[in-house]
């Protein structure tokens, strides 16, 4: 068999796997509750918490745009260990408040989060527009992934629009049956695939390509001085665009709708240790940091379509690995890029309808609402998809896009949880301010001032707005914000 | 200990890890050279610093007076 025969049966094979871990997943649960659909009862165990929250961050992003960072920037690729290991820490003090709330008031999405609290239809309905928006940007880079790296292992043999459409036609499916359940334990199965596989493959790239790792480091540092710092002579990014891509993504992290409504889904015992053994998800990337350095002066840049492409173009063209490593590779990549994919779908479809929907048509029952979201399942899948096949834009460009206005939710989330004089018209206001003045200045404006993040430059007027008009104004209910910073 | 000093203690222990990692505290860290357990310094000081904050976290936790709290409400 050619190489690209066994890569293709391996990722296939890996499909089918995840497609009836997935569908099994969902099986002997009540198929018409929408507390199972949506959060899984509330009741989801440590390990598969672990790998819900864990398969979320291991995405197509850190498959291939983690080793491409490293190649094409260096140093400042340290920003995803980072971020991923710090983001997820002020889960434990928030993560369980926020499960003691939506229990409360039997809520699971961020809209209705926030909407219990300032009250109105505005502010979920935006809420809901944003993260529909964001998330069909996100999906967009998992799915470029998954097709890509279908295309590149079967050496072109399987078209763009056909990988996209195999891979992520399976996490449509499971999602859509399965809900929040199937979602989960299909990322216990990728997540373990995708950490072996960046492990094996990453030092055995390195040792082929410079036999050991102190080894390159050193014949780098020669070769490239600047290059493994930030902000000096021969450096790619200024300080404080390091620093302020950081925070951006720290504080964007948990108010992204799949990672803020998991905090519905368990108890806070699992929350907290969810949260302790976290960071070493960030150690697990740093092979796929590994492969990006081992690339620098072995490839030249100008054989690239783009830096993402570097990892599988190591493995096809540039070293000779047998066909298996393909299979093995691609099936990881799709692993990761598929773990991702479900989350959002899920939370996407869940945030749509419970934020627009059933606020533009207040009386839907039950029922109609878990139907909705299956149906927002397909819908969700196939917008995505379609922007996919046929929009252009860099992996990471496009996920630093979404993060940017995501994290404008945080002032409001923040303000319910911890403020009794946060009100309605300046959480609104600060919100559409800081989306944008995040799209101004990232997407019209040639350069920001200070080099720093759009992101941030959002997030300060956001939370100068929130001040000042939360001063001037009423909380209406005086209650329930009581309620919301006395819980927990 | 109370919840609330519990929350203090946690934030401000974490924030120490996470300055070293950012402007202007990170330039402590940001150099190529020397080379430890193989690893340029600037990456072996992102990794050392993560490994801490999983660390303190872990203390954290045993210290923690409601980690075995049972839904209250």
């Amino acid at each position: 068999m050619a190489d690209w025969q066994i890569a293709m049966v391996l990722m296939i094979g890996y499909l089918i796997v995840a497609l009836v871990i997935g569908v099994m997943a969902g099986k002997g649960q009540d198929k018409g509750s929408l507390n199972e659909f949506a959060v899984a009862g509330g009741k989801l165990g440590l390990i598969v918490m672990w790998f819900l929250m864990g398969g979320a961050v291991f995405s197509a992003f850190s498959f291939l745009g983690a080793p491409g960072w490293a190649y094409s920037q260096g140093a400042p690729a340290l920003y995803i260990l980072t971020y991923t290991a710090f983001a997820i820490l002020p889960w434990y003090i928030i993560g369980p408040k926020i499960g003691k709330i939506g229990r409360k008031y039997n809520i699971y999405t961020v809209s209705g989060f926030l909407k219990k609290r300032f009250g109105g239809r505005l502010l979920p309905i935006l809420i809901g527009l944003i993260a529909l928006l964001a998330s069909i940007q996100y999906l967009a880079t998992q799915m470029k992934g998954m097709a890509y790296i279908f295309n590149i292992m079967t050496e072109g043999r399987i078209p763009f629009w056909l990988g996209a459409l195999l891979s992520y036609g399976i996490v449509v499916v499971y999602v859509a049956t399965g809900g929040l359940r199937a979602a989960a334990w299909s990322d216990v199965f990728q997540g373990l695939l995708m950490i072996i596989i960046s492990w094996v493959v990453g030092l055995a790239i390195v040792k082929q390509l410079h036999n050991s790792v102190s080894g390159m480091f050193t014949e780098l540092i020669e070769s490239n001085p600047g290059f493994l710092e930030i902000g000096n002579v021969g450096s790619t990014m200024s300080p404080m665009a390091y620093t302020t891509t950081i925070l951006v993504s720290l504080i964007g992290f948990l108010m992204w709708p799949h990672l803020f409504s998991k905090s519905y889904a368990s108890n806070a015992r699992t929350i907290k240790k969810t949260v302790l053994i976290y960071p070493v998800f960030a150690l697990f990337l740093i092979p796929l940091l590994l492969v990006g350095f081992a690339a620098v002066n072995v490839v030249n840049s100008s054989e690239l379509g783009s830096p993402d492409e570097i990892l599988p173009y190591l493995i096809t063209t540039a070293l000779s690995l047998p066909g298996w490593v393909y299979g093995l590779v691609g099936a990881g990549a799709l692993a990761a890029a598929m773990s991702t994919a479900d989350a959002i779908t899920h939370s996407a479809s869940l945030e749509f309808t419970d934020g627009v929907i059933k606020n533009i048509k207040a009386d839907i029952s039950d029922k109609s609402t878990l139907l909705i979201m299956r149906i927002g399942v397909f819908v969700i899948g196939a917008l995505a998809y379609f922007i996919t096949v046929f929009g252009g834009q860099g992996l990471i460009a496009l996920l630093l896009g979404a993060y940017g206005s995501i994290v404008q939710f945080a002032p409001g989330v923040y303000g319910a949880l911890y403020s009794k004089r946060a009100t309605a018209p300046a959480i609104i206001t600060g919100l559409i301010v800081g989306t944008v003045v995040n799209y101004y200045y990232q997407l019209v404006a040639p350069v920001t001032p200070f080099d720093i993040h759009a992101g941030i430059l959002g997030l300060i007027c956001n939370v100068v707005i929130v001040i000042v008009v939360s001063a001037l104004t009423q909380v209406k209910d005086v209650k329930i914000a009581a309620e919301y910073r006395n819980i927990g | 200990m109370s919840k609330k000093k519990f929350t203090t203690i946690y934030c401000l222990s974490l924030l120490i890890p996470l300055l070293l990692l950012l402007f202007p505290l990170f330039s402590l860290g940001n150099r190529a050279t020397p080379i430890v357990i193989g690893l340029p310094f600037s990456v072996f000081w992102v990794i050392l610093w993560i490994i801490i904050a999983f660390l303190i976290v872990l203390a954290l936790y045993r210290i923690d007076p409601d980690k075995d709290e049972t839904e209250g409400n």
